[in-house]
């Protein structure tokens, strides 16, 4: 069927509008803490969320079912000055007119949010607290450098975390979390040092419980005055339907598939307040909607229909929340994408299939509402049922990028490696673009990117950025009389470790202050241990406390630079080590038969091991050093080849490097191919990919791969698809995603933008609509290859 | 020969398809000249080369830029090919150990299983490479590899009749019922190939005496519809009547001609004379598709 008028309507509108910039809740954050100087911080965080949602303005917008928004536009983007506010200063005046990732804000607003909000929070946000107790070495190799950066877990609200609906929130409402902290706390005694500390906490859960409760009970209020008033009979039905629903939601635990969806927004809504989380994700949505589907269906109070409308108003509540973020992050993870990761299919806890009738809505509510959120990934296991698989491959072959399809048992492994027990493991969700998580855990998902191919710039420039000629790292002798590849590989390894070194330093530092002010009582209530231990998330309560993960970036580009080197110095003799650097020097500039020697060596992407075991050999060197180190908690460090859009800003800042890549140009996501590098066929390109060991990468891997669409727009051809996806990860592989847009149609969205406000297309690990992309994003995506002949 | 792996329209599933070069009928249509003649072959394409001369300078037989200006003196040893920064030279056909063959399909054994895939025999003509043949399909066969072949239909059909046997599925053209009008297009008389397709119903034999019997392979009669030679609705009709006689079990598909192989002979210095031949529209294709199928046979697509 095709989307209802009404949904069509809130789609259109979320299409055709620019996210506003709202400082409703920045204000109520910033009086309360004016308020509560001298509180525990904790108690100060939970007291500024429970004012923020007794004062944010309340509103239900037009045909909608499913309501909650974070201020006082329908395109939200709010305000957490309390992480950061120094940049937003710098930036706010040109948030309507940068390029990439936009916001309205009128000059009243902006001087509102100068002369009432920064004020208070001056030498007050965790930006600040880790500036100043940076060093300055750090700070040259890892702040807003390209080449290591860390800057998500200091700018700005963490975010990554899988809220608990099966254990805690469906089960409890928040009127059952209210109690068990109420009757926790009585079992405590004030005078025992270690029994205070735990009284806060619960204080804290009291007040996010009385929060949420209050906040439902307000909308409820609303919706009750707007039926009143309301003059169409349809709609002040449903605006009674609304006010009844919130007036139990969410204290109660919710009793109809209806109320579960108001449920899971509000839920949604808290976080976003609480911290304007990257990567809040409602995890696997399939599994605990599904109980209350079935049971209104069997008592015949909701039909399929009915239900993808809810579920369709709920993706573009989703979809209408903006991250507010950076012009330099906004390049990292650029088309407004806050990363709201819902997972479906896959396997239970018991190993049996786990598919149901909303994991297939769930991908009908994409295809058809074609929004940039959720973001939407598939578990397929090995005995996936056909039907299921089609429906993936499916919405692969429309071309949104969606979904982000994954591998069963690779994710089981990676948790698996991180200590986890078999039922938890078993129940993993994604969280962010391909992070294997789960509802039980702490973890920086996304704390540090880092530069393989910056690590060989510093390597093969006696430490120096290429482009700048600054001395960012380590000395390192002259690179035109390196003699052996091994002297080129210790370098680059003693660089490499330079850079993972000041990420754990800068990690750790963050970790710090984020215990000192960073209290999160918001997503602790969302965390069955949290509960259990009396501990916030920041203070270790959650069941798993993983450490933060590093991201590699430059893979291939490395990979395929030691080949060249290796290929055309050391073995065929047909140019030597000066030449090389004089020619990146140059940015190839007089080099150019050298550059076609270059680009003619092996590639990583064609199933060559000559390159491929270069990379595997790197891939694995990088897990070796970065789980060396451990974390505040004592745990060790993580590795991910994620991808976001980083490729981008990570090339930027690298001059020219020795496998023919330009100055400035891109370097690679993931585990993917560099772009057009991989010649051969898409078998190949999986091939190669499988070989880096995924299931040690624990934070995830990342491999984009572009097919033509003649390839899946057949039946068969999509169960070829299929197959090619259980392959990939019988080889161990763990995550792929496939854009499948021919670079004609991008070419007229690039010259029309009007017509194509709805094109998603995939970014890395997500999509975005291809329109609010930045021409430089969109040149990106139209060079990766496409596999034309299956 | 050469393997083109991930192919998807010759057979179930995801296949390597092995083209072995030789060819006992010059189709004036044919789009793979490269498979004409049982030795290896250099191309150059023209339309990527940069004039670098990187070729040359490596060139033991001192042959220039243009390839096909001393195509005589190549022996195809390949050394411009590894030289070229573009691919403009390309091994066209090459020789490869049997051994080697099967190690290199045998890599893509995880996306035949899950896709229902396997290997496709192709050409050129498989046949005219008999022994070739017999030992790949054998060790595919033992290795539980889904073999097909596709085959012109003009061979000894006893020589062949061992791989024949081992086959999942057989393709083979039938394309005109007219002795004549075949020998001027293709160079051959269609006898032998409607001799053969009729054998094709003897494949298949039961276990008797301790021997394990084998099923006979699935068959699929294909045409490649040439505009202005063989598209006609009588021959189709003829076509279509002569595979249900002789061979009830068969199925047809019906190829549109393509133009594609133009790029190939340009890089082999061939001339490129198929300007009188047209592609049938999809219109057109669905008439004839149902021409034959009104004959009595079941039509197949691998698209």
């Amino acid at each position: 069927m095709a989307i209802t008028k009404r949904v069509e309507k809130i789609r259109d509108n979320y299409v055709n509008t620019k996210p506003h910039i709202s400082y409703e809740r920045a204000w109520s954050w910033t009086k309360s803490f004016q308020r509560t100087e001298g509180q525990p911080h904790l108690i100060r965080t939970a007291q500024a969320f429970y004012d923020t949602c007794c004062e944010l303005s309340v509103n239900i917008w037009e045909g909608e079912l499913v309501v909650g928004t974070s201020g006082e536009f329908r395109k939200c983007a709010i305000l957490t000055p309390e992480f950061g506010w120094l940049w937003i200063d710098e930036e706010i005046d040109t948030f309507p007119e940068r390029g990439q990732d936009p916001y309205d804000v009128t000059p009243e607003q902006t001087e509102f949010i100068r002369k009432n909000i920064f004020p208070y929070w001056k030498g007050k946000s965790v930006e600040e607290a880790f500036l100043a107790r940076t060093s300055e070495a750090t700070k040259k190799i890892g702040v807003d450098t390209g080449f290591l950066d860390t800057d998500s877990k200091w700018r700005n609200g963490i975010g990554e975390i899988s809220a608990d609906y099966i254990d805690v929130l469906l089960p409890k409402g928040y009127g059952g979390i209210r109690a068990e902290a109420e009757s926790y706390m009585a079992e405590l005694d004030e005078a025992i040092p270690s029994d205070k500390e735990k009284i806060d906490f619960y204080r804290s859960m009291v007040l996010v419980a009385d929060g949420m409760i209050t906040l439902g009970r307000r909308y409820s209020m609303k919706a009750a005055e707007m039926a009143e008033a309301e003059t169409d009979p349809v709609r002040k039905r449903e605006l009674a339907e609304i006010a009844d629903v919130c007036s139990r939601i969410p204290e109660q635990p919710p009793k109809t598939f209806r109320e579960a969806i108001q449920f899971v927004w509000f839920v949604q809504l808290g976080g976003i307040i609480a911290e304007n989380p990257l990567a809040w994700n409602p995890g696997r949505f399939d599994q605990y909607m599904y109980p209350y589907y079935k049971a209104d269906e069997e008592a015949g109070i909701i039909d399929y229909d009915t239900a993808l409308e809810l579920v369709e108003c709920l993706w573009l509540k989703y979809s209408e929340w903006a991250w507010t973020i950076s012009r330099n992050t906004a390049s990292f993870f650029a088309g407004y994408t806050n990363f709201e990761n819902l997972t479906v299919g896959g396997t239970k806890v018991d190993g049996t299939d786990a598919t149901n009738t909303i994991s297939y809505m769930a991908i009908q509510a994409t295809r058809e509402c074609m929004t940039h959120q959720p973001t939407l990934s598939c578990r397929i296991h090995p005995d996936c049922p056909p039907e299921f698989m089609e429906a993936v491959t499916e919405l692969v072959s429309t071309g949104c990028g969606f979904p982000a399809i994954h591998g069963d048992r690779t994710g089981y492994q990676m948790l698996s490696n991180l200590g986890y027990k078999p039922e938890d493991a078993r129940d993993w969700n994604n969280c962010g673009c391909v992070v294997p998580h789960s509802r039980k855990t702490f973890e920086w998902t996304s704390a540090a990117s880092i530069s393989f191919a910056a690590a060989l710039e510093f390597a093969l420039n006696q430490g120096r950025s290429r482009l700048s000629g600054e001395q960012v790292a380590p000395e390192e002798k002259d690179p035109k009389t390196f003699a052996s590849m091994d002297e080129i590989l210790e370098a680059w390894k003693k660089q490499f470790r330079y850079l993972v070194r000041h990420g754990v330093i800068s990690l750790v530092t963050a970790q710090e202050i984020h215990r000192e002010i960073g209290h999160r009582p918001f997503m602790s209530a969302c965390n069955e241990y949290c509960m259990k231990n009396g501990r916030d998330l920041v203070d270790g309560g959650a069941k798993y406390n993983i450490g933060p993960v590093f991201t590699g970036v430059g893979l291939s580009v490395m990979a395929n630079s030691l080949a060249v080197i290796k290929k055309l110095v050391f073995e065929d003799g047909v140019t030597t080590m000066a030449e090389i650097i004089d020619a990146i020097d140059s940015n190839w500039e007089g080099y150019e038969q050298l550059r076609e020697l270059a680009l003619a060596c092996p590639k990583y992407g064609n199933d060559d091991d000559y390159v491929d075991s270069i990379a595997r050999d790197l891939a694995d060197f990088f897990y070796e050093e970065v789980t060396k180190y451990d974390d505040l908690y004592g745990n060790h460090f993580v590795t991910a080849f994620m991808g976001i859009s980083n490729y981008l800003p990570t090339g930027k800042v690298l001059g020219a490097t020795p496998e023919g890549r330009h100055a400035k140009d891109p370097i690679n996501e993931g585990v993917s191919p560099y772009t057009g590098s991989d010649k051969s066929t898409c078998l190949a390109a999986l091939r190669s990919a499988a070989k880096m060991n995924h299931d040690k990468h624990s934070g995830g891997t990342l491999l984009n791969l572009r097919l033509n669409h003649d390839l899946v727009a057949t039946k068969r051809g999509r169960a070829n698809l299929g197959a090619m996806l259980q392959s990939y990860f019988a080889l161990g592989g763990f995550h792929v995603q496939f854009n499948t847009i021919s670079n004609e149609v991008l070419a007229d969205a690039q010259a029309n933008p009007d017509k194509y406000r709805s094109l998603l297309v995939r970014v890395a690990g997500y999509s975005a609509q291809f329109t609010n992309l930045s021409r430089e994003m969109q040149d990106s995506i139209m060079a990766r290859n496409a596999h034309e002949a299956f | 020969m050469q393997i083109q792996p991930f192919s998807v329209n010759d057979g179930e599933g995801i296949r390597t398809n092995i083209f072995m070069a030789g060819c006992p009928l010059r189709c004036r249509w044919c789009s793979n000249p490269e498979g004409f003649e049982q030795k290896k072959l250099m191309g150059w394409h023209k339309r990527k080369c940069i004039g670098c001369g990187a070729c040359t300078a490596v060139c033991p037989q001192g042959i220039g830029i243009d390839l096909n200006a001393g195509r005589d003196r190549c022996t195809a040893c390949g050394a411009c090919a590894d030289a070229c920064p573009e691919e403009a030279r390309t091994r066209m056909v090459t020789l490869m150990d049997a051994d080697d063959v099967i190690r290199e399909v045998l890599k893509h054994r995880l996306f035949f299983s899950y896709s229902g895939g396997g290997v496709t025999f192709s050409g050129g003509e498989a046949t005219s490479q008999p022994e070739f043949l017999d030992y790949l399909s054998r060790e595919l066969y033992d290795a539980g590899c889904s073999i097909d072949l596709e085959s012109c239909g003009y061979f000894d059909f006893e020589l062949v009749r061992p791989s024949l046997e081992r086959m999942d599925l057989i393709f083979m053209d039938l394309k005109h019922m007219d002795p004549a009008v075949h020998k001027e297009f293709t160079g051959v008389s269609n006898e032998r190939i409607l001799e053969n397709i009729a054998r094709l119903v003897t494949l298949g034999r039961p276990a008797e005496n301790g021997a394990a019997g084998h099923g006979a392979p699935e068959t699929v009669i294909r045409i490649p519809v040439i505009g202005g030679v063989n598209n006609s609705e009588e021959n189709i009709a003829a076509s279509a009547a002569y595979v249900h006689d002789v061979l009830p079990a068969a199925k047809m598909e019906l190829l549109p001609y393509h133009s594609l192989g133009r790029i190939k002979y340009e890089a082999i210095g061939m001339p490129f004379d198929q300007e009188g031949f047209y592609t049938p529209d999809k219109e057109e294709m669905k008439k004839l598709r149902g021409i034959a199928a009104a004959q009595g046979v079941e039509i197949v697509d691998y698209r």
